[in-house]
């Protein structure tokens, strides 16, 4: 079995670095989540925004801080820092929340998870398709986090507050004037 | 997000046109729930003009899956392609949802 991806935990790994990067702050605002997240993946350059795969993982993050981290409090802000190259783009959510808590367990619920994949047990995987909490909800999908670890290759690392996030994510690079064939 | 229904024979085909994101993947959920009820017995999820999915998208079709899957009735989920299958692999789901080429592949799986 492949080596399963984990949410990590150190307040000072080198994703929290701010030097560099730009900031916005937004209102806890449900409905505004993906015109939020426009707002910051524009300034990406296109290389990396793989059709809106970049957008649509930048949405999680943000929706995660304004919906579980400050459970849309209209009085509470999210303050977030990112910086896009064509090589790597990294991200940092901080929200007014109580901090996700669960850490451990869903790193666990991730281990059984991926072994049911690697089984390919599917019968058993429909137990582990979503995390759930006692605060989920019938819109929440449960398996974002899932996905951000497999996307977020630099790493999805929390502060133990656990309302600070930061994600990272290399791209391979590009080799301008060199022409590789696709056709095989 | 715009959901269609036609029809071959006894299969449903809903086609899901735009973006199944947080705003709106429950309008498929409640639909598919509602059909469910009709005593509908075979669907297919149409996917092709689908040009963006989130994690609650995702959510709608895992919670429609295993429905259908507990109640022992057919479902085949056709077109997954561009960002909406790049999400399904990052969630490595593309075994468990029961995906197939296209609908009529789908129709003709669903007929046999």
């Amino acid at each position: 079995m492949d080596d399963v991806k984990q949410i990590l935990q150190d307040d000072n790994h080198e994703l929290f670095s701010k030097e560099d990067m730009f900031s916005k702050e937004f209102p806890s605002d449900y409905r505004q989540i993906r015109y939020f997240t426009l707002m910051i993946v524009q300034k990406a350059p296109p290389e990396i925004k793989e059709i809106n795969l970049l957008e649509q993982q930048i949405s999680e993050i943000i929706k995660n801080a304004v919906k579980h981290g400050n459970k849309s409090d209209p009085d509470k802000i999210i303050k977030v820092w990112y910086t896009f190259t064509t090589e790597e783009a990294r991200i940092i959510v901080e929200d007014e929340g109580k901090g996700f808590q669960n850490i451990d367990k869903w790193n666990a619920f991730n281990v059984e998870r991926q072994a049911c994949l690697s089984k390919e047990d599917y019968i058993k995987l429909a137990d582990y398709v979503a995390y759930r909490t006692e605060e989920s909800d019938d819109n929440d999908g449960g398996n974002a986090m899932f996905a951000a670890v497999e996307y977020w290759n630099e790493g999805v690392v929390f502060k133990s507050g656990g309302n600070i996030v930061a994600v990272g994510k290399k791209f391979p690079k590009k080799h301008p004037g060199i022409e590789v064939s696709e056709a095989l | 997000m715009e959901l269609k229904i036609r029809k071959s024979a006894d299969i449903y085909i809903i086609d899901v046109n735009g973006e199944m994101d947080l705003y709106n993947s429950y309008k498929l959920k409640e639909l598919v729930m509602k059909m469910l009820e009709k005593k509908i017995q075979k669907f297919v999820i149409n996917m092709e003009n689908v040009e963006y999915i989130d994690s609650s998208g995702i959510g709608a079709l895992i919670y429609i899956c295993s429905t259908i899957k507990k109640l022992s009735l057919k479902l085949l989920i056709a077109n997954v392609r561009g960002s909406v299958k790049k999400v399904i692999e990052l969630t490595k789901l593309m075994g468990y949802f029961p995906i197939t080429g296209n609908v009529v592949e789908a129709v003709k799986k669903l007929t046999d």
